[in-house]
């Protein structure tokens, strides 16, 4: 996972790797180094002691190879198993230990000859006949030039397992480092990703998560002061939920106790709207007026009950499968009996709440009319995929763009100024309506003029026992 | 029309405007504003309809409804104060005919007492039709072992008699009357309740529970009434 988590590994590894390999580097040299100054002083020893004592002792002045042979050298050196000599005379006469050497003289570096010429013994790592050496040339006071060649296989034997080692061993722990650093880091983020948890549940509204606070670091305390956030969080959220819950029951408990009295008042003036004709002008005026706003009142109240039985979650939906195109008509034919009904050829088939579906149609049929009085109403059935609409359109004057976010809010009037009779509350009713039943309400203006809301409801397959013939 | 009706509201203003509306059409009204005074009126007066507000102080009235059931099959009309909640159900349970939402305008409610009072009266008063009107010569319909005597109102199983409410009866009589027929819940509220456009089908649904509770051997494998899902009801076809 290439988060923090893994970049902290990738730091850890980096770090141990960069060690390793510095270490690994030091000691190779160090050893490497080591190893070629005590085969450098030993050959420089016994070719000081050759040129010094033994050839000054053996060879007469200015002789050539064959006055070489003959003087016993060869078979000294020979007896060195290890060292290889040339023997070079001058004038392309040279002699070898050994055939692989013919040659061998033209490849020696031209530092050895630099030294050489000084006067000096001079020395220099080289390939001699496809074999990695030391080479220790050296002049006595007079005579040849003798190149000694030592291998330097056992160094490299030396340096290769060196090298295998360091490399295996480097590996190995980089490898155990790899191990911990994941380890450590996993340690390490585990408040860090208790605490992403505990957000993710806070987010999810569940407020009672905390992260455990253990040991005494950085991220205890860190921890601490997550958990100091979310109980206040907790509190104020709790704090308005109250005051919410307070705010809703009150209006519960005043559209209640508005109940019985309203009762008496609805039952009065109907009484008196049934003798209307027996009261005088004046009066029978103003019982008109009387029995309109008492059902104005009723049918606030009755908005108002209806909205905090939904804020309680104590309503409930009573479904049935239906033809929705015919319930809709019979709904509209009912309600607004001029709308224009259009249903599709096919049946639609949904499970729905008949009566919530019937005040569901029913508010945005009255809001229709009430917004666009006289304009012509359609209403239309669609389906497209497992989704029904049921389409209620009107040719009033619309909403603007700002207030259709709006038009499903409790008590939202677009036009306040002009008196509606309506309560304010029916297309956010049509709306908690719509959720019980699965499905939602969207408006949008029409083209041409006028509002157009749509219920959409989720469809079922086909009805079981057939279509009911009722509605 | 003429009928005594029992009041039982413990509001004083609705009881008086709903027996100032009641008596305006010629009913006889007495009052009782709670449970216990209610029971002991209704035990003198015996009249033809109880209207029962449900919230009742002290006794509720769901009580007296069940204690008023347990002695008589009188039409009981609730008051009630929520018409979405599961009060309507519990009502009806509890015996119950037919209700009323509170707040109410008099002529829903003398539309809601007529039609109980109707029931009463309908098939009495005219023994050769069905309930729906169907033209036919007998006055007595059997169903499985049950008689059903139309005149009479009085329903035998194996000639012991089976005391039904006048929803109850009138219910069994309309299924009865066609066997085999799926009746609709809409069809059946317009029919036995006297509802047009969208009466609650819940009414339906507890009545025949409390018919079948009644009429059939096992209740919950009913026999003789039988539901028909997604459409409605029917009776059994003889045979």
């Amino acid at each position: 996972m290439p988060g923090l988590r893994g970049r902290l590994a990738v730091a850890l590894v980096a770090l141990v790797a960069a060690t390793v390999v510095g270490i690994g580097l030091g000691t190779y040299a160090f050893v490497d180094a080591r190893l070629r100054e005590s085969l450098l002083a030993d050959a420089s020893r016994q070719v000081r002691f050759d040129l010094s004592v033994l050839v000054p002792d053996r060879l007469p002045a200015n002789a050539n190879s064959a006055a070489f042979e003959q003087s016993g050298l060869p078979e000294a050196f020979r007896l060195r198993a290890d060292v290889e000599t040339i023997v070079d005379f001058g004038s392309d006469d040279v002699w070898v230990s050994g055939d692989a050497l013919i040659g061998a003289l033209g490849t020696m570096p031209a530092a050895l000859s630099a030294a050489l010429a000084k006067g000096d013994v001079g020395y220099a790592w080289t390939t001699v006949a496809g074999g990695r050496s030391l080479v220790v040339a050296g002049r006595p006071a007079t005579g040849p030039t003798f190149y000694f060649v030592f291998p330097t296989t056992s160094i490299d034997a030396a340096l290769d397992q060196l090298r295998l080692g360091l490399v295996v061993g480097g590996a190995v722990a980089i490898a155990l480092a790899l191990a911990a650093a994941r380890g450590l880091a996993r340690r390490i983020l585990v408040p860090v990703r208790s605490g992403s948890a505990a957000a993710a549940r806070i987010a999810g509204g569940d407020l009672s998560a905390r992260v455990p606070e253990t040991g005494s670091d950085e991220l205890a305390a860190w921890a601490t002061e997550f958990n100091r956030m979310a109980a206040a969080l907790e509190s104020t959220i709790g704090r308005l939920e109250d005051a919410q819950r307070q705010n809703r029951r009150f209006v519960a408990d005043v559209a209640h106790e508005l109940r019985t009295p309203l009762t008496a008042l609805v039952a009065e003036a109907s009484v008196i709207e049934g003798r209307l004709r027996s009261l005088p002008p004046d009066a029978r005026r103003a019982a008109e007026l009387l029995m309109a706003d008492v059902r104005r009142l009723r049918d606030l109240v009755e908005d108002l009950l209806e909205l905090s039985r939904f804020d309680a979650d104590a309503e409930a939906a009573t479904l049935v499968s239906v033809d929705l195109g015919r319930s809709v008509a019979a709904i509209a034919a009912a309600r607004l009996p001029e709308a224009g009904v259009f249903l599709p050829g096919e049946p639609v088939v949904a499970t729905v709440d008949l009566r919530r579906l019937d005040r569901i149609i029913g508010n945005l049929l009255d809001n229709a009319r009430t917004h666009a009085p006289g304009a012509a109403v359609d209403v239309r059935v669609t389906r497209a995929d497992d989704r029904a609409s049921v389409t209620v359109a009107d040719r009033g004057p619309g909403v603007s763009n700002a207030e259709l976010g709006h038009l499903f809010e409790r008590f939202f009037k677009a036009d306040r100024s002009r008196r509606t009779g309506s309560t304010g509350l029916g297309l956010a009713i049509a709306a908690e309506n719509a959720r019980l039943l699965g499905g939602s309400l969207a408006a949008r203006n029409r083209e041409g003029g006028g509002l157009e809301v749509s219920l959409s409801l989720p469809v079922t397959g086909s009805l079981p026992g057939g279509d009911d013939p009722a509605i | 029309m003429d009928g005594r009706i029992l009041l039982v509201e413990d509001d004083a203003s609705i009881r008086e405007v709903v027996a100032l509306g009641l008596r305006a059409i010629g009913f006889s009204v007495v009052t009782a504003a709670d449970g216990p005074s209610g029971l002991e009126l209704w035990r003198v007066e015996r009249p033809d309809l109880v209207l029962l507000d449900v919230m009742l102080p002290g006794v509720d009235g769901l009580e007296v409804c069940r204690d008023i059931r347990r002695e008589s099959t009188v039409p009981i009309v609730m008051l009630t104060a929520r018409g979405d909640t599961v009060d309507v159900v519990v009502g009806l349970e509890a015996g119950a005919d037919d209700y009323v939402r509170k707040p109410f305008e008099m002529p829903e409610l003398i539309a809601r007492v007529r039609a109980a009072m109707r029931r009463r009266d309908r098939i009495a008063a005219n023994p050769k039709t069905t309930p729906s009107g169907s033209a036919t010569i007998s006055v007595e319909l059997r169903l499985g072992p049950l008689a059903i005597d139309l005149p009479g109102r009085r329903v035998t199983r194996d000639g012991r008699e089976i005391e039904l409410t006048r929803t109850e009866f009138d219910l069994l009589a309309e299924l009865a009357a066609q066997p085999g027929m799926v009746l609709s819940r809409e069809v059946l509220l317009d029919r036995v309740w006297g509802y047009d456009f969208l009466g609650d089908s819940r009414l339906v649904d507890v009545a025949i529970g409390r018919l079948r509770a009644k009429v059939e051997a096992d209740p919950a494998r009913p026999e003789l009434v039988l539901t028909v899902r997604g459409s409605g009801y029917k009776a059994a076809r003889p045979g």
